[in-house]
């Protein structure tokens, strides 16, 4: 459930260490972001000396929530952290890693190459 | 279908039910339902809850170590579907059932050998040590022997002040 004003951490080595959502993607007034939804954000921190600096505006795709994530087959799964990993705009990500576990629903909508990079893919 | 087994409580946790968490670090935690979920956001430490199946292991509750549990064994091992084994399995799964749960029944049986007794031990000694909680306070009053017997006292009567004084 990541919503305008949502802060998130970001799950890849793109240089971003904390983002904030300010809009999602999608329907013109849809009110929450769940995971496999592009959101766009604010980096509230970022690591010096890398490309990303802070105050600047990106897309992202979120990969992990706290909010319960229900499954088809009824399963339920629940994360630690709200994470995003930075995209541009045709999808690719930033970075050239991705950190942590990682839902299974990302690859249904054509971020396969985030999931490669994944460790776990649950 | 993987019948996966409660982080709390160790009971099967059923497709469809329960919750899974996956912590950072990828490692998933299962529930079977949302107790021993809550029971985990709590921090509760399932060996110290005395319902849960880590506690009852740990205490010699519960038959631990028998041939029957190496069945439920988890295998990554993907067998190949043939119907013979199928069959067979189905078959042996009832009468490994009937094994276990006779086992169980005759290690609950060994583990409360010598309650009764010890139980009929206990209540009679309580009785005899505290046998003046059965008896009414009433009744103590009532019965001439278990009082102290009424003495008369003479008591003659002293000469008041006055009529000292009038003297």
């Amino acid at each position: 459930m990541i919503q305008p004003q949502t802060h998130l951490n970001v799950a890849d080595n793109s240089g971003a260490r904390e983002l904030m959502c300010i809009r999602i993607i999608g329907a013109s007034n849809q009110r929450y972001a769940h995971i496999g939804d592009v959101i766009v954000a604010v980096i509230k921190e970022a690591v010096p000396n890398m490309p990303l600096e802070r105050s600047e505006v990106i897309r992202a795709v979120i990969v992990r929530t706290c909010k319960e994530l229900k499954r088809d087959n009824g399963m339920i799964i629940r994360y630690d952290d709200n994470a995003a990993v930075v995209i541009d705009q045709e999808g690719n990500p930033k970075g050239t890693r991705v950190f942590g576990a990682i839902a299974r629903e990302l690859r249904q909508l054509n971020f396969t190459k985030i999931v490669s990079l994944a460790p776990e893919v649950l | 279908m993987r019948l996966e087994k409660c982080w709390f409580c160790s009971s099967t946790v059923y497709p469809g039910h329960g919750i899974q968490f996956v912590r950072n670090d990828a490692k998933v935690f299962r529930f079977c339902r949302s107790k021993c979920h809550k029971n985990f956001k709590m921090k509760r430490n399932p060996r110290k809850v005395k319902w849960t199946k880590a506690y009852r292991r740990l205490h010699g509750k519960d038959m631990t170590q028998d041939s029957t549990f190496e069945f439920e064994r988890k295998r990554n091992r993907p067998e190949r579907y043939d119907r013979n084994v199928a069959e067979n399995t189905l078959k042996a799964i009832k009468k490994i059932d009937k094994v276990r749960v006779e086992r169980e029944a005759r290690h609950h049986a060994q583990r409360m050998k010598g309650k009764r007794a010890k139980e009929r031990k206990e209540a009679a000694k309580e009785l005899e040590q505290s046998i003046h909680m059965v008896k009414a306070p009433n009744a103590l009053q009532q019965e001439p022997s278990l009082t102290l017997p009424k003495i008369k006292v003479q008591v003659s009567k002293p000469q008041t002040e006055e009529h000292l004084m009038e003297e």
